[in-house]
């Protein structure tokens, strides 16, 4: 979608401008969390932006992500769009309560009656050295929640119109940030846009093997495809961008081509979102297409190490997506 | 991992084979190259060799068994190894399916599962591939979509095969230049000579004819015919020939070689008890096969009598097409117009026909004497597809013992 966009910007900036020209749009849209204003929050996402919306809008709060979570959970219910953010998903776990029981269920418990249009804004993931309590992709926690959606954008372009949408949705969103992808730049369209959640996007044709994967391994997938071209293997790889809901059609359709799917996350590889896709694939048409078992290259089911090395043999490697990928397609298992 | 034997395809045409024999038992070891078993195709009995080293496991083909071309017949298994599922013994699907087309079949009909991606199956499924007549390349011999498309593919190669061989046989006919000559006149190719047309094109293009002949001596033929000539006439006011003693002796001796009264179908060769004898008949100008049922219950005054009847009839053109069809071996005797010997065409379905000649008188060495005797060429042609030489010589050598020595057939 963006072709012919010619400026480049952070996902970091990418994020910030969708809060800004969402919040200058909309009145009701306001943030709230720790750090977030003078600070300009841990990672810098909303640098600047107290300046442009002052206390009552950029709320910062005490060091409690349930005050945080019931907080938003209230002004939604009262017809506010609260961006709330986490500032390391981890903390998340604290505000589950609100999150889970309350935001998730009140659209339901009301019959429609009342909505919780708030969105969690959290950054997941390892490779920063930040250990095991600062480096955990929880999504899937939530992917199990109803009533709850999840997006897990992997590019600048992508996070800007994903978050967008997921503003103006009327229903709990998690909006799980990438730690390694903030710094990433792609070009970005300087318009507000929106990018419909439940819709996959194909990042790279191909007809040897599938390779899905969301947030920051789908670079990483692109960098294994490319390498995997150079012998000859064509990786299509689909980045769903949101886990829920999920758009299995293309998925599927991919498999159907291809024949061969490797899933790719980061979060533990034991109940993580890719046996859920895995599962999708095997119930859908594209069982009759597949010519090698369903793989998944994922997390190893430790805590994050703090050592670096350790760290990065926890989750997967550019190089672990080739090799498998590789003994997929050549050795068909 | 296990091996399967299979029936091999040794030639391009070949559907079944028989299992003849194996070479070695249920649980012995084996080396790849060994000879393992002998089966028999259209040609010969052949020697197949062990496509790979290991134990002998799982024989699900006896000896006569005919089975389909690649059907797994046994497999070979490393030492301790065993097979992934049980089999069950004698497969009847192979006896009960040896003639339809093994394709046929679904991928569980062998009972042993097959490896196979999903993309395989559904493959398979649409071509209407039995997968295990597939070979996999896949891990652990795991059949890939690959692999169904490379066997649908060969198929397609021998099917082609197939079909250009039948368009070989039809191929237009050459350009003959015909005559310049004067014509005297046309006959319209209908009826009898029509049948006759067909039949004896069928029956020379189709039927690889060999053919065989000996010398009889009829000397006590021809003092069985002096003896009997004047009792038959009179108990039956019919004269006896000696196309009836002829007829008498093929009766008696046919059974005996039981596949020169015989009939090829596509797939099988059909053993006829009953001996109906043709006898080729000159009606004007055509020919007609009156029949004599059940010529092997019928003594020489009956086949006298049947004879002289059917033929009589032939030539005012009152038999029933009934009485002139059906036969399972033809006699033609050319002998009354001077011929000395000559080769006939079998008469289509039967296996073969004799063609009996003049009697000749003809100097013979008789133990170290020259003797005038009276000598007879009889010249069998049989149906190679059917009968070998040797068989049909064998039925040869008996009729002629029988004609020299005619007291046998009392």
């Amino acid at each position: 979608m963006n072709g012919g966009v010619n400026r480049e910007i952070t996902y970091l900036e990418a994020i910030r401008e969708a809060l800004t020209q969402e919040m200058r749009r909309d009145p009701n849209v306001f943030l709230i969390g720790e750090d977030i204003g003078v600070y300009g929050g841990a990672f810098g996402v909303t640098w600047g932006m107290l300046e442009e919306f002052g206390p009552e809008r950029i709320r910062e709060t005490p060091i409690s992500e349930a005050a945080i979570a019931g907080a938003a959970t209230g002004a939604a219910l009262m017809g506010m769009r609260p961006i709330m953010e986490i500032m390391f998903m981890d903390f998340v776990t604290i505000a589950m309560n609100q999150l889970v029981n309350q935001a998730a269920k009140i659209r339901f418990m009301f019959g429609g009656k009342a909505s919780i249009p708030l969105v969690c804004r959290t950054p997941a993931g390892s490779g920063t050295g930040a250990a095991a309590q600062h480096s955990q992709c929880l999504e899937q926690w939530f992917v199990h929640v109803p009533g709850i959606k999840v997006v897990a954008p992997s590019t600048p372009a992508d996070a800007k119109g994903l978050l967008v949408a997921s503003i103006r949705d009327n229903n709990p969103v998690m909006f799980v940030e990438h730690k390694l992808l903030y710094r990433t730049k792609g070009p970005v369209p300087e318009e507000l846009y929106t990018i419909p959640l439940g819709t996959a996007d194909v990042k790279r044709e191909g007809k040897h093997l599938t390779i899905v994967a969301y947030s920051v391994m789908v670079p990483r997938a692109l960098e294994a495809a490319q390498q995997l071209a150079s012998e000859g293997i064509e990786a299509e790889v689909v980045d769903p961008r949101t886990l829920k809901p999920l758009d299995k059609q293309t998925i599927i359709r991919s498999v159907c081509k291809t024949g061969r799917v490797l899933i790719v996350h980061e979060a533990p590889v034991t109940g993580g979102f890719g046996g859920e896709l895995a599962a999708v694939i095997a119930e859908s048409e594209a069982f009759d297409y597949l010519e090698a078992p369903i793989r998944r290259v994922c997390g190893r089911d430790v805590p994050i190490p703090y050592n670096r090395t350790l760290e990065r043999a926890a989750v997967p490697q550019v190089e672990d997506i080739v090799v498998a990928a590789r003994r997929l397609v050549r050795e068909g298992k | 991992m296990a091996i399967p034997v299979i029936m091999p395809k040794v030639d391009m045409v070949m559907e079944t084979g028989t299992l003849v024999e194996w070479l070695k038992k249920e649980g012995e070891y084996v080396k790849k190259g060994e000879p393992l078993f002998i089966i028999m195709t259209d040609k010969a009995n052949m020697e197949i060799q062990a496509p790979a080293s290991g134990i002998l496991t799982g024989i699900r083909a006896k000896p006569n068994q005919v089975v389909p071309v690649t059907e797994v017949i046994a497999y070979l298994v490393e030492p301790g190894e065993t097979l992934p599922s049980p089999l069950e013994e004698g497969v009847s699907a192979i006896q009960a399916e040896a003639t339809s087309i093994p394709t046929e079949r679904s991928d569980t009909a062998g009972g042993e599962k097959v490896r196979a991606t999903p993309a395989a199956r559904r493959l398979a499924a649409e071509l209407g591939i039995d997968l295990h007549l597939v070979q996999g390349t896949g891990p652990d011999g795991r059949i890939q979509k690959e692999d169904v498309l490379t066997y649908q593919e060969r198929q397609q190669a021998v099917q082609e095969e197939r079909v250009t061989g039948v368009t070989l046989q039809e191929r237009p006919k050459p350009r003959i230049v015909f005559p310049t000559a004067r014509r005297k006149g046309v006959v319209p190719l209908t009826g009898p000579r029509k049948i006759i047309a067909e039949r004896m094109s069928y029956s020379a293009f189709t039927a690889p004819h060999i053919v065989l002949t000996l010398s009889v001596n009829m000397r006590e033929s021809a003092r069985l015919y002096e003896r009997l000539s004047e009792p038959i006439r009179l108990r039956t006011g019919l004269r006896l020939s000696y196309t009836a003693i002829f007829a008498r002796a093929v009766a008696a001796v046919l059974p005996h070689h039981p596949l020169l009264n015989a009939s090829l179908t596509n797939d099988e060769i059909i053993l006829w008890e009953d001996v109906d004898l043709g006898i080729a008949t000159a009606v004007e100008d055509y020919l007609v096969v009156p029949v004599i049922r059940q010529a092997q219950n019928k003594n020489l005054e009956q086949i006298v009598i049947e004879l002289n009847d059917l033929v009589e009839r032939a030539r005012g053109k009152r038999l029933t097409p009934s009485e002139m069809s059906g036969s399972t071996f033809t006699i033609s005797n050319l002998g009354m117009f001077g011929i000395e010997e000559f080769q006939a065409i079998i008469n289509p379905p039967e296996t073969a026909i004799l063609a009996v000649g003049k009697i000749t008188e003809a100097p013979v060495g008789i133990e170290g004497r020259i003797e005038l005797c009276p000598m007879i060429r009889l010249t069998l042609s049989a149906d190679h597809r059917v009968v070998d030489g040797v068989a049909a010589g064998r039925f040869l050598t008996e009729l002629k013992e029988v004609l020299e020595t005619p007291y046998l057939l009392i």
